[in-house]
Formats: structure tokens, C-alpha cells, sequence
């Protein structure tokens, strides 16, 4: 009798689950989904609101994919691909370093917090003035330096957690081997810690890929990075939303669908490395 | 030997004088009107605006006179512009050789000798004439007597209105809330405004305040707790709170300008030159296009803003730079761009039929509103003051501060900004 | 050269050269009265400007906004993010899909989501009031003690992904073997959240919601893009404010003492917050 009780009272947590999914995935959805027709509206159409059925225009996109939003998302795709890569090579190798050896592992962490809490509209300054002086300016060299800083100490700080979790028994076997120490880093250890550095490298792509301050101010015109174009759409006549929304579209759509494969690995690569502090 | 040395001395530093003179004069600008000697690629940033694309059509008329100058014309967002500028002012080697400057920036820029003074240049072009600028335009181009901007276009603003709905234009500000409150139905609001916090908020309230007969500036300080300004403040908050849009105390231009294109609001204090892009067929307003009409603010004086044309002082071209600034401001240059659409400047416009055919009643308004018109600030730190006197207004309109405590705190601070070096 | 010094050479040159040295210059700046407008006359002023910025009443209430905002929109993103990660652990069916669809706000640059959902939410033109209004619902999303409140939902539909990603993965790191025994012993599922796996997940969860504390307090994008600090200076972070300074006004050197006073205050409370965690980790 008071089972039967229990079982009546006791919500079935799989389904308030799948019902909070199904919530969450509606919340993304819709947003996304007024983007996509916005961006066959003309502008008359989207200041209505409540219009569903109207007969669709391609001016928005044909100035979108003719305007350079994806030679500046190309830009993009650059500039976070490069940091990326110097900030897992980099990172990996200072990582391996503080998390085995422990050197200068304070002095390490105090810069990247502090790299991570001062605010961009002050840092930008000084790349600025040294990329005038480089005659790096508006180039994408100045922005890739400028997201280094902020990349690289977010990376480096994953992946020591990812070293502090994979067991040192199996460096230690490779010495035993005759490897030498940094052999064993190479051939034993970076293969083991694989999946969280993928995982530290798609944050740190999205990290620069969205950024927008670095860029507009140090890259401003020739070398525009997806973001600062998107900005660019806020013109004198207001907002080209059109536009607007089917150049969102272009720099989402890529990433999605990059993320669905990665996803899987993401996951299983953060969860084996240990996001352990 | 005294005096020898003295001659001596003479005549060492006359010979120095001699030298730096002629070092000088020929590092200086060429003035020649001889059109053919000019060379030289100009590069310039400007916002994408209409004005920005009848100056490119002239292009080609313009190098019919001066062959081998080239203008290169980059566009981008007001947003994005003056940081660019300052980049580029600030920078050794120059990415533009000539800028076009807001008016709040003029001061700043000026001080800050980002742009070289103008004088020499326009005295020394024949027929240039100067005075022709309407004066409210030439005083804002100025800073500590000199000439850093000639004016290149003006958005001085006006009020818009539907006049399938306002059968006469508002001649009072209470004319005004008058006409908005009455307009105002379930479906569309009497007037969109736009108070969002800072610049926008002030420049639109600056209508208000000089409808109300009030000024900004009093004996070279800024005064805003007069009678004037307080009936203005009241007035736009219970306009806001009647007439506009619901819970729109963040609008900008942006949603003002939707709202009134799409039949939301029927009235909107704007630039003066969006009246031809709401009425154009083609454009977002869709059958209300040709509906829309242009008014001066009641009581005839608003808030002025204008671009001016300022050559860099680390530009590349100084010479080819001026080569197009004059033309293109000459007064045939200006008749040229007005009649392609552009917004006038020169007094001289006015009274060109050519130019004003086709829409007299147009011009007259706008030669009523440049000739009584007032930019929000001048002289330094016009940036921040502005902000400043628009987030306290915001505050008024939001109803976090009283009418009085947010007109001496916006007086106060201003003169405070302005103040500082 | 030794082994690790190998290692960390390159790493500490990268990093000096692009955190170090621009983090030296703005200290140097913050000194001085340094102003774009006025470079040539820059002098050093010492402690003038870090006075200026302890009195500026602008200065201390944009750091109140930034810390309700990020108390709040944490707050809220790891729980959400918790609740939606637990149920992704246990969705059987089209996971992938629905994943990877549930990590997309977060792939998107921020100022596009500012854009978007200023005209999602504007009461004439937007989507979202309409909708509301069909339930004769009125809320003024960017309203007077409203507007904050508003930013932080946005970050929320944006940032909650970046939790989910994290905690889920942290969750399905956990080892099975307490869940099984717990499940034998009869646990309900509340007891198993509050004693076995919450405790478990602790040191993924300090991560995250430090590197997302940290980034949230750099809010700017949605400030920017659709309240520029209003109404009055209700929304005026602290990323917002040093960007008008040093930036709209020109008056780097004082933006730069800004930052230093924020670094300050920021690393008192990380430090605490660090030998808290350490204490933790020695007794757990």
C-alpha cells in the first residue's frame, strides 16, 4: 500500500528530463529560426512581427555572400586556427612542465588569471602602439599576438589539468624503456592526453573566433575578421537586420556542423583528461 | 670685436632665418590652382551614407580636373570611424590622408593637432569663398580661431511627420505634445522618441530644448537649469509617457525609424535627410512612402550636426588632399553634390534654382533650419560631456532622478568635462 | 639547457611578450596622465589616478552591476547547466544531434546575439513581447531595474552551453561504481545527486564556474550593442565603463588605473577563493 503511494508521488525524473530538453532545445531553436527568416525578409517585412508566410527575397543574401562575410570569416577561421595551434604547442609543452615539475607553477597561474581579468579596452593600447611600430597594423599578425593573450593562458590552464590526471606510471615505463624524457613526452604522453587537447583546442578556437574587440581596433579594414563585419551591419540607416541576420547564419553554420562531429570527442576528451583542478 | 661679432651674430641668424624660411616654404603646401601639377593617392575613410555615395559618383568629374589624383574612398559604421581616425592620426605611418570629422570631435582633434589649421589653404584658393558656409556650420569647424573643417554636409534635425495624419504643423512645444497625444491610438503611437541614455537622448532633447526657447550655452558655460530647460525636460517625459511607443526608453534612431516606417509611431524627430529615404518607393517604408514631411521644431531652431572635411596633419597627400576638398566644397562642387541629393551647406545653394527645383518647399525648410540651428557642444571633451548630460537626461526620462537634480547634475558635470585639459 | 626549462621557455617568452608586456605598459600608463588626445604631454602622476578611480562614484557602481550580473548569470548557468547535462546523461535516444544543437548559442560571436536579441525583445518590433502579449503579458525587457536583469538572460542563453559542455563531461568522467552501489542500497535520486555525485563533480565544478566568472565579468558585447549603459548607468559594466574612458574619452591612463583597481580586488578574492579550494582538496 505505501509503495503504491511512493511510486504516485515520485516524479519520473527521466521524463522531467527529457521535458527540460525538449524546453531548452525549443529556446535555442527559435531565436535560430527567426533568424532564418529574417534573413529572406526585406526590411518593410521584418517590422512586422507577427509575419509567418510572406514571399521570401534573396537581396539579403546576395549581399551578404557578395560583401566579404566570408573572406572575413576565412579571416577568422585563421587567425583562431594559428593561435590555436601556437597555444597547444606552446601550452602543452609549459603545461607539462608545471604539472610534472612544478616549475614556477604559481608565478604561471597568477598570469593567466591576471591575462584573463584585465579588461581588453586597456590591454589593446600597447599591442596597438607595437604593431605601428612592426608596421603590423591592420594586419592579421597584430590581431593573432592580441588573441594569444588571452587564448594561450586558458588553454595552458586546461591542459595542466589534463597532465595532473594522466597517471605517470606509463612515462615512467617508457623511461624504463630507454626513452628519453623527452621522447616519452612525445611519443607517450601526448598521445594519452590526445582528446583533451581537442577539447582545449575548439574552446580556444571559439575563444578568437568571437572575438570583436581586439579586432576592431587593431584590424579595423582590409583584414575585418568575421565579428567586426558582422558589427559593420550596424550602419547609419540602423541595423541592416536582413543582412544581418543571414550573415549570422554564415558564421554559424560552419561551426555547427564542425561541432556536431567534435562534440562526441569533446565530451569524452574533457571527461578522460580530468577538468580536475 | 664686440660689434664685429654682433654683425657676425646678424648675420648668422638671418642666414638661419633664411634657410629655416626656405626649408619651410618648400616643405609647404602647393597652392597652385595650376590643376595639372597636383598629384597623389588620397585615401579616405567616410560612413555609409548617401552623401558618402553621390561623392563617389562625382569621382569621375572630379579627376576630369585633376588627372592624377586619386581618392580612395573605404567606408564604414559611425561607430567604427572615429577610433580609426585616431588610430590612423596617432600612428607613423597615416592609413588615411583625409578625414571627415564629426562635429564633437572637432575640438578634441584640433587640440590634440590630429588635423592641420586650413586658413593659409583657403586663402590662398581663388574663389573658394569661405563666408558662403552658412555661419552656425563655419563656427563649428573652428577651434581657438582657426579653420580645422571645412563643412562638407549638414544633419541638422527636423521633425518628420505623416501628412496623411498632421494637417498642421506643430507651432508651439505644447502644439507639439498636443498633436503627438492626439494621434496616439491602440495601434500607433503620436511620436517615436529616442532617449536612449547618452548621445541619443541628448541630441533629440536638445529640439525640445531650444522649442521651449531655451539655450545650451550661457556666456560661454553651459546652463540647463533655467525655467527653458526644465518646461522641455517636463515636457518630453510626459510626452514619452503619453505619445511614444511603450517601454521604449532605450530606442535609438534605429527603432524610432522602424517604428515609424512601418506605421507604428506618426511622427519622429530626425535628420533632416532621411525624409527622401522614408518617402523613397523603393525603400523599407513601403505604401507610406511619399507620406512623410519635413518640419522645423517648433519655435524654428534645433540641434545641429554636420561633417567637415580636415586634412591629417601626418598625411601622405596634404596637397592632393586639398586638391578634392576644394573642389568637391566649391561652391559648383556643392551644387553638383545638393543637386545629386546631398545635404546643403553653402548659403549660396539656396539660391541657385538650378539646384533647388526640384523641391522648393525642401529647401526652404532646411535654409530655415541652418540658419537657426546649434550644435549639442563646443570646444573640448565634447565626447564625454555628451555622454554625460545623456545619461542624466535618461535618468529624468527613466524617472530615477527629478527633473531639477538631473539638470543641475548634466550642467555641473558638463562644465566640469569641459573644463579639464 | 635542462629538460623542463625546455619546456617552459618557450611558453614563458610567448607569454611575456603577449601578456606581460602589455600588462607592464598599463601599469606604466596607469600612472601617468596619459591621454590619446594629448600624448605629448604625458606626465607621471603616480598614485593620482588610482585616487581618482577610488572616488569616482561611476567607478564602484559599475563594479556593483558587474558583480550582481555575474552572481546571477553563474548562478543561474550552472544549475541550468547542471540540470541539462544530467538529463543529456541519460537521454537514450538522437543524443548527438541534440548535443551538439544545444552547444551552438555559445559558437556564436556575442555581438550577433546582442544584435538579435535587442529586436527579439523590442516591444514593437520583436517576437518575443508579441508572443507575450497573447497572454496579455507586458514586461519592458530594457526598462528602469529591468535592464540588467535582461542582459543576464542573455548571457545565460548564450554561456549555459559552456557549463553543460563541462559538467557533463565531468559527469560522465565520474567512475560507476558509487551509482551502483547507491542504486542497491535504494537511494532515491535525490539523496544520489546530494551525496555522491555533487561531491564528486566538485573540482570540474570550481573550474568552470571560475573560468566562467572570469569571463563573464568581461561583459561588454550586449552592453554595447543594445543598452549602452542605460537606462542612467544601470548597465555599465566594468568592461564598459574602462572602454568608454580610456577609449570614448580618450583617457587611457585613468582606464588603466581602473583596470589595475579591478585586478586587485579580483585577485584578493581568487586567492581566497584558492586556499579555500586547496583546504578542501587536503580534507576532503
Amino acid at each position: 500500500m505505501s509503495t503504491l503511494k511512493v511510486i504516485n508521488l515520485r516524479p519520473s525524473w527521466t521524463k522531467v528530463g527529457n521535458g527540460l530538453l525538449v524546453l531548452m532545445t525549443l529556446s535555442v531553436f527559435l531565436p535560430f529560426f527567426w533568424l532564418t527568416l529574417g534573413s529572406f525578409k526585406t526590411g518593410a517585412q521584418l517590422n512586422n512581427p507577427r509575419l509567418l508566410l510572406f514571399s521570401p527575397t534573396l537581396e539579403n543574401w546576395k549581399e551578404v555572400l557578395s560583401s566579404g562575410v566570408l573572406d572575413s570569416a576565412w579571416r577568422s577561421a585563421i587567425v583562431g586556427l594559428v593561435t590555436v595551434s601556437f597555444s597547444i604547442i606552446i601550452g602543452s609543452m609549459g603545461a607539462y612542465a608545471i604539472s610534472r615539475y612544478k616549475t614556477g607553477e604559481s608565478a604561471t597561474r597568477f598570469g593567466i588569471l591576471a591575462a584573463q581579468v584585465l579588461p581588453p579596452a586597456v590591454l589593446v593600447f600597447p599591442f596597438l602602439e607595437v604593431s605601428y611600430q612592426f608596421r603590423l597594423n591592420d594586419t592579421l599578425f597584430a590581431v593573432i599576438i592580441s588573441h594569444l593573450s588571452f587564448v594561450l593562458p586558458v588553454v595552458t590552464w586546461f591542459l595542466i589539468g589534463f597532465f595532473d590526471a594522466a597517471p605517470k606510471e606509463v612515462e615512467e615505463q617508457a623511461l624504463v624503456d630507454g626513452l628519453s624524457k623527452s621522447q616519452a613526452f612525445r611519443k607517450v604522453v601526448i598521445p594519452q592526453v590526445a582528446p583533451g587537447i581537442g577539447a582545449a583546442a575548439v574552446f580556444g578556437f571559439v575563444l578568437s573566433w568571437n572575438d570583436l574587440f581586439y579586432a576592431l581596433i587593431l584590424a579595423p579594414g582590409n583584414s575585418a575578421t568575421l565579428p567586426v563585419k558582422i558589427a559593420s551591419f550596424n550602419t547609419f540607416r540602423g541595423v541592416e537586420l536582413g543582412a544581418m541576420c543571414a550573415a549570422i547564419l554564415v558564421a554559424v553554420v560552419p561551426v555547427v556542423i564542425v561541432s556536431f562531429f567534435i562534440q562526441k570527442r569533446l565530451v569524452r576528451g574533457i571527461s578522460g583528461g580530468a577538468v580536475k583542478y | 670685436m664686440r660689434k664685429l661679432s654682433k654683425v657676425a651674430q646678424l648675420v648668422a641668424i638671418s642666414t638661419a632665418i633664411a634657410v629655416v624660411l626656405s626649408g619651410c616654404s618648400s616643405s609647404s603646401e602647393e597652392t597652385t590652382t595650376d590643376t595639372g601639377s597636383v598629384s597623389g593617392t588620397v585615401r579616405v575613410l567616410m560612413e555609409g551614407v548617401p552623401d558618402t555615395d553621390i561623392v563617389s559618383r562625382l569621382l569621375a568629374e572630379f579627376n576630369a580636373e585633376y588627372p592624377d589624383v586619386k581618392v580612395e574612398i573605404e567606408t564604414a559604421s559611425y561607430d567604427q570611424m572615429r577610433d580609426k581616425y585616431v588610430a590612423s592620426f596617432t600612428a607613423a605611418k597615416p592609413t588615411y590622408d583625409l578625414a571627415i570629422l564629426d562635429n564633437p570631435w572637432v575640438g578634441d582633434f584640433a587640440k590634440a593637432g590630429f588635423v592641420k589649421p586650413l586658413d593659409a589653404l583657403i586663402a590662398a584658393t581663388d574663389g573658394y569663398d569661405y563666408e558662403d558656409f552658412t555661419a552656425p556650420l563655419r563656427a563649428i569647424g573652428e577651434s581657438d580661431g582657426q579653420v580645422y573643417g571645412v563643412p562638407f554636409y549638414n544633419y541638422a534635425l527636423g521633425l518628420i511627420y505623416r501628412s496623411d495624419l498632421v494637417t498642421t504643423e506643430p507651432a508651439t512645444l505644447d502644439d507639439l505634445a498636443a498633436t503627438a497625444k492626439s494621434l496616439t491610438t491602440a495601434n500607433r503611437a503620436g511620436i517615436a522618441m529616442q532617449p536612449q541614455k547618452g548621445y541619443k537622448a541628448f541630441e533629440e532633447w536638445g529640439n525640445y530644448l531650444f522649442a521651449a526657447g531655451g539655450t545650451l550655452y550661457t556666456d560661454g558655460k553651459v546652463k540647463l537649469t533655467t525655467p527653458e530647460a526644465k518646461t522641455a525636460l517636463k515636457t518630453y517625459i510626459s510626452m514619452y509617457k503619453s505619445s511614444a511607443p511603450k517601454d521604449s526608453l532605450n530606442w535609438g534612431f534605429d527603432d524610432a525609424l522602424r517604428s515609424v516606417s512601418s506605421d507604428k509611431s506618426a511622427m519622429m524627430v530626425s535628420y533632416n535627410w532621411m525624409l527622401p529615404t522614408l518617402n523613397n518607393p523603393e525603400g523599407d517604408s513601403g505604401a507610406l512612402a511619399g507620406k512623410f514631411k519635413l518640419a522645423t521644431m517648433p519655435g524654428g531652431k534645433q540641434v545641429l550636426g554636420s561633417w567637415h572635411w580636415a586634412i591629417p596633419t601626418n598625411s601622405s597627400a596634404s596637397d592632393a588632399a586639398w586638391a578634392f576638398v576644394s573642389w568637391i566644397s566649391s561652391k559648383a562642387g556643392e551644387a553638383k553634390r545638393v543637386t545629386a541629393g546631398g545635404a546643403p551647406t553653402r548659403t549660396s545653394v539656396f539660391n541657385d534654382a538650378a539646384v533647388t527645383a526640384k523641391d522648393p518647399a525642401y529647401f526652404e525648410t532646411i535654409s530655415k533650419i541652418l540658419s537657426n540651428a546649434e550644435p549639442l557642444c563646443q570646444g573640448s571633451n565634447c565626447d564625454e560631456m555628451i555622454n554625460a548630460v545623456g545619461t542624466e537626461l535618461n535618468a529624468a526620462f527613466a524617472g530615477k532622478k527629478s527633473v531639477d537634480d538631473a539638470l543641475a547634475a548634466a550642467e555641473k558635470q558638463a562644465n566640469k568635462i569641459q573644463a579639464e585639459k | 639547457m635542462s629538460f623542463r626549462l625546455r619546456l617552459m621557455l618557450p611558453l614563458w617568452v610567448v607569454f611575456i611578450a603577449s601578456v606581460g608586456y602589455p600588462l607592464l605598459y598599463a601599469l606604466y600608463l596607469s600612472l601617468t596622465n596619459y591621454k590619446i588626445t594629448a600624448r605629448y604631454d604625458t606626465k607621471i602622476v603616480w598614485l593620482k589616478q588610482y585616487k581618482a578611480t577610488l572616488q569616482d562614484p561611476n567607478f564602484w557602481s559599475s563594479l556593483q552591476v558587474t558583480a550582481t550580473f555575474v552572481i546571477l548569470a553563474v548562478f543561474i548557468e550552472f544549475w541550468l547547466g547542471l540540470f541539462i547535462s544530467l538529463a543529456l546523461q541519460k537521454q537514450k535516444r538522437i543524443r548527438n544531434l541534440t548535443r551538439s544543437f544545444l552547444l551552438t548559442p555559445m559558437f556564436v560571436t556575442p555581438i550577433a546575439i546582442g544584435l538579435m536579441f535587442r529586436f527579439l525583445l523590442n516591444q514593437q518590433l520583436g517576437v518575443i513581447p508579441t508572443f507575450l502579449d497573447k497572454f496579455g503579458l507586458s514586461y519592458d525587457f530594457f526598462g528602469p531595474g529591468k535592464a540588467i536583469f535582461s542582459i543576464v538572460l542573455i548571457d545565460v542563453w548564450q554561456w549555459t552551453p559552456f557549463m553543460v559542455l563541462l559538467l557533463l563531461a565531468g559527469l560522465e568522467g565520474l567512475s560507476k561504481s558509487p551509482f551502483e552501489a547507491a542504486k542497491v542500497d535504494g537511494a532515491s535520486a535525490f539523496f544520489t545527486f546530494r551525496k555522491i555525485t555533487l561531491p564528486m563533480l566538485m573540482p570540474v565544478i570550481s573550474v568552470a564556474v571560475l573560468i566562467r566568472s572570469l569571463d563573464a565579468m568581461k561583459v561588454f558585447e550586449y552592453v554595447f550593442a543594445i543598452t549602452r549603459g542605460g537606462p542612467a548607468i544601470e548597465t555599465v559594466t566594468i568592461q564598459y565603463y574602462t572602454y568608454q574612458t580610456g577609449i570614448q574619452f580618450y583617457k587611457l591612463g585613468l582606464a588603466s588605473a581602473m583596470s589595475y583597481v579591478l585586478l586587485i580586488f579580483v585577485m584578493i578574492i581568487v586567492v581566497f577563493l584558492f586556499k579555500r579550494i586547496e583546504a578542501n582538496r587536503r580534507n576532503p
